[in-house]
């Protein structure tokens, strides 16, 4: 029968847990070169030889068991109380070849709370080039431990691993620093008073605001028996506890790891000393960005172009080829535009996170991080808002969980407060229809004026999240502040395998995750755009026919026969036809595009008609100011429950009783306003873009945020206040613009 | 034909509502018998990408 143990994997930041815990139970969690991956625990899954079934925890990186954040308590209070269910037969401690001194202060820390424990040394192959050697045998005896020398990139070491915790019953257990060094005295007055607890633990305890059952802090305070110490006093005695465990380790590391430091200086130092740089850096770090941009406007054009033409082909070829009816209409008009709406960002999506991707995993990404801090401070965030700032460009939820490393609770709200205003990747479909309805194709200097008002979106996105922590700092009355440490990892270059899954990853999760809502909303909205209740709907062509006889084509309908007449003849001409021909053609074609029109305005006239016209209408006067028609405000509307919506919903609302064979594009760009000038012109455009990049629009977001806050207060107080500010900006640019 | 075409598209539009409602009106503790989701909104796929 087989045996199910648990084994907690622990380890200081970036030291590889989650590569280990990946290459364990096979599973795929997100894997980076910066700290802050993991920000809860991760469970799975692992087979060991001899019939033993382990349960693998990966626990958040911690630094040592003196807690100063959430997700530092988690562990700690894992690891002191033995009624968990996931409190660990074994705990592996993950350390990295290059930083393995400060790695073995956790480590010691861990194997004095007696729990059986297995050092992984990961990164091995980095030893040779770094001019490190170990006697790992040497430091087994020293540590008291067992070792497994590992290499996650190359996915060496991980069968010794499974050999190591199967075999943990024969694993030392002893501890490595004897506690009562720390004060012999007051030891053994805490010994008399809670005679059957562990010494370790109980300090641990004093020291720190964890709890472990049965014995709370409470419980050792409020004991008549044992006087404790004073804050100073604990303080003082915490300090000889670092010092008695760095002489152990020191100590150990003196006779078994030796480095050749001349080996280990040079490209990463000059390198370092020029990305993080007070002028060099920022201007590395900003023609990054700008090449990122150019280089998603530039790659990615033709795919989009060639997705949205064989979506467009695609609803004709079904309204050809079904039956006409509603179930039809519904494929052609709302199915194939809803996805057609997910399927066309797929390219830039992609290129994003890859450039995103190469980043983080060349450790260039903590390079940032600390380039930032330096902006940082003056606003009242910590260096380590930095990482949920960034992680925000993928998507804020990720990234306000990511807040639980900072271990000061205003800097933590502030962080949360203001991550939502960084560009998620949600965002991005939005900029990217619009910048290219309403912004040039030119260019200044080789870069487009496209890339830099998306590059530009982004810094307003970030420069929006700093400014209003700079606000809640000085509103916020709450004090302290905390220390900013942040690992700098080794320069390596990005494994294809890591890239390759963020990439596919991110994509899928934007395909699967967002494309069902979009795809859910898209139905919804043919529906109410195909249907109505009222008389004018139900006698719509009857009334259109009645107005054009009256009155004539609308002037819409009027140059839409022009524009196609004026494009037949110029490429007529070009081809060499003659006049004569090419005018009985023109007669022809007239009475076609004349049809067309007339099916158009009906059409027209229906949909304002309709379920989601009368909403739509309803809901106009708030969006008129803002330079946005009723159209426009239902997608507005829609993207309260996820701003990645707008396009489908514009896609499905423009093609609701179209005939045309028409990309998203081109319907977005022929539709005039009540003066006859295209609706999404360079005032309602840039209005719009604003409008998307302050106002919070994202359900799951708010979801997260009342999580983590544990109040609805701050969620509807970011509702409010960015959907607020989102409508004045948005109002302010068009009335200047217009 | 027409009656099979509106059924086929009621029962679509049906299933898009009830998942639009499951995913943002739904409490989670109702879905998830009051246990935590151990796919959550802390991993990627989220529905927020």
């Amino acid at each position: 029968m087989s045996k199910n143990i648990n084994v907690a994997l622990i380890g200081n930041p970036n030291t590889g847990k989650t590569s280990v815990f990946n290459q364990l139970t096979g599973l795929k969690q997100k894997v980076g070169n910066y700290p802050g991956i993991t920000v809860e625990k991760k469970e799975g899954i692992c087979k060991l030889p001899r019939g033993v079934k382990a349960h693998i925890l990966d626990l958040p990186g911690t630094y040592s068991l003196n807690t100063t954040s959430l997700d530092e308590s988690l562990v700690v209070e894992l690891l002191l109380n033995k009624n968990d269910k996931d409190y660990p037969d074994v705990a592996v401690v993950i350390s990295d070849v290059e930083n393995l001194k400060r790695n073995l202060f956790l480590f010691t820390q861990i194997k004095d709370l007696k729990i059986p424990t297995i050092l992984v040394i990961n990164m091995a192959d980095r030893m040779s080039r770094k001019g490190i050697s170990m006697d790992i045998e040497a430091m087994e005896k020293k540590l008291d431990t067992k070792i497994a020398l590992v290499s996650t990139r190359k996915g060496q070491g991980i069968e010794r691993i499974k050999e190591l915790i199967a075999d943990y019953k024969n694993l030392s257990s002893a501890p490595n620093v004897d506690a009562k060094r720390i004060s012999p005295e007051y030891f053994e007055r805490l010994q008399k008073t809670f005679p059957n607890e562990d010494l370790y633990k109980l300090w641990l305890v004093i020291t720190q605001d964890v709890n472990f059952m049965p014995i709370e802090k409470k419980h050792i305070e409020d004991a008549t028996s044992f006087t404790t110490k004073s804050k100073e006093e604990l303080k003082k005695l915490q300090h000889k506890e670092t010092v008695l465990r760095y002489q152990f380790i020191n100590n150990t590391l003196k006779e078994t790891y030796k480095v050749d430091f001349l080996a280990a200086k040079g490209f990463r130092a000059s390198l370092d000393k020029i990305l993080t740089h007070k002028i060099f850096g920022y201007l590395i770090f900003f023609v990054i960005l700008l090449t990122i941009f150019q280089a998603i406007f530039d790659w990615s054009s033709y795919p989009m172009d060639f997705i949205d033409e064989q979506f467009a082909l695609a609803s004709e070829w079904i309204k050809n080829t079904l039956p006409p009816g509603v179930f039809t209409d519904l494929l052609a008009e709302g199915i194939i535009a809803g996805i057609g709406g997910i399927v066309i960002f797929i390219p830039q999506i992609a290129f994003l996170f890859l450039f995103i991707s190469l980043l983080e995993e060349s450790g260039y990404m903590s390079r940032v991080v600390f380039l930032m801090d330096r902006l940082m401070r003056p606003f009242g965030l910590s260096g380590k808002s930095i990482v949920p700032l960034i992680s925000g460009t993928a998507c804020a939820i990720p990234a306000v969980m990511a807040t639980r490393t900072i271990e000061n609770w205003k800097e933590r709200l502030i962080t949360i407060l203001v991550t939502p205003f960084t560009t998620c990747s949600a965002r991005l479909p939005v900029y990217l229809i619009l910048i290219a309805l309403v912004i040039p194709k030119g260019t200044i200097l080789g870069l487009s004026y496209q890339a830099l008002t998306l590059m530009l979106l982004y810094l307003i996105g970030f420069g929006m999240a700093i400014f209003s922590a700079m606000i809640l700092n000085k509103i916020l009355k709450i004090k302290s502040r905390s220390l900013f440490m942040v690992e700098m990892p080794t320069y390596r270059l990005p494994l294809l395998k890591n890239v390759a899954y963020t990439v596919l990853e991110k994509t899928k999760s934007f395909v699967f995750g967002a494309g069902k809502i979009i795809l859910a909303i898209s139905i919804v909205l043919w529906f109410l755009g195909s249907n109505g209740y009222s008389e004018d709907f139900k006698n719509a062509e009857q009334i259109v026919n009645d107005r054009i006889e009256q009155e004539g084509l609308s002037t819409y309908s009027k140059n839409y026969i022009q524009n196609n007449i004026d494009a037949y003849r110029e490429n007529a001409l070009a081809e060499g036809i003659a006049p004569e021909v090419i005018q009985d053609s023109i007669q022809s074609m007239t009475h076609d595009l004349r049809e067309r029109a007339e099916a158009q305005e009906i059409a027209s006239y229906k949909l304002e008609h309709s379920y989601i016209g009368q909403a739509g209408k309803a809901f106009e006067p708030l969006v008129k100011p803002l330079g946005y028609d009723w159209k426009i405000g239902i997608a507005v509307l829609t993207s309260f429950a996820a701003r990645e919506v707008f396009v489908g919903t514009l896609a499905t609302i423009y093609s609701v009783g179209s005939d045309e064979e028409e990309t998203i594009k081109t319907r977005m760009a022929a539709e005039l306003d009540s003066s006859g000038r295209p609706l999404f012109n360079l005032a309602s455009g840039i209005s719009l873009m604003l409008f998307y990049a302050f106002a919070m629009q994202c359900m799951s977001t708010l979801a997260i945020v009342k999580r983590e806050t544990n109040s609805w207060k701050w969620p509807l107080f970011q509702l409010g206040f960015m959907s607020v500010f989102a409508y004045l900006v948005a109002l302010i640019a068009y009335q200047i613009l217009i | 034909m027409e009656t099979v075409q509106h059924i086929l598209v009621y029962l679509i539009l049906a299933l898009a509502v009830a998942y639009l409602v499951y995913k943002f009106l739904l409490p989670k503790s109702l879905i998830h018998g009051g246990k935590k989701n151990s796919k959550d909104c802390s991993q990627d796929n989220c529905g927020c990408s």
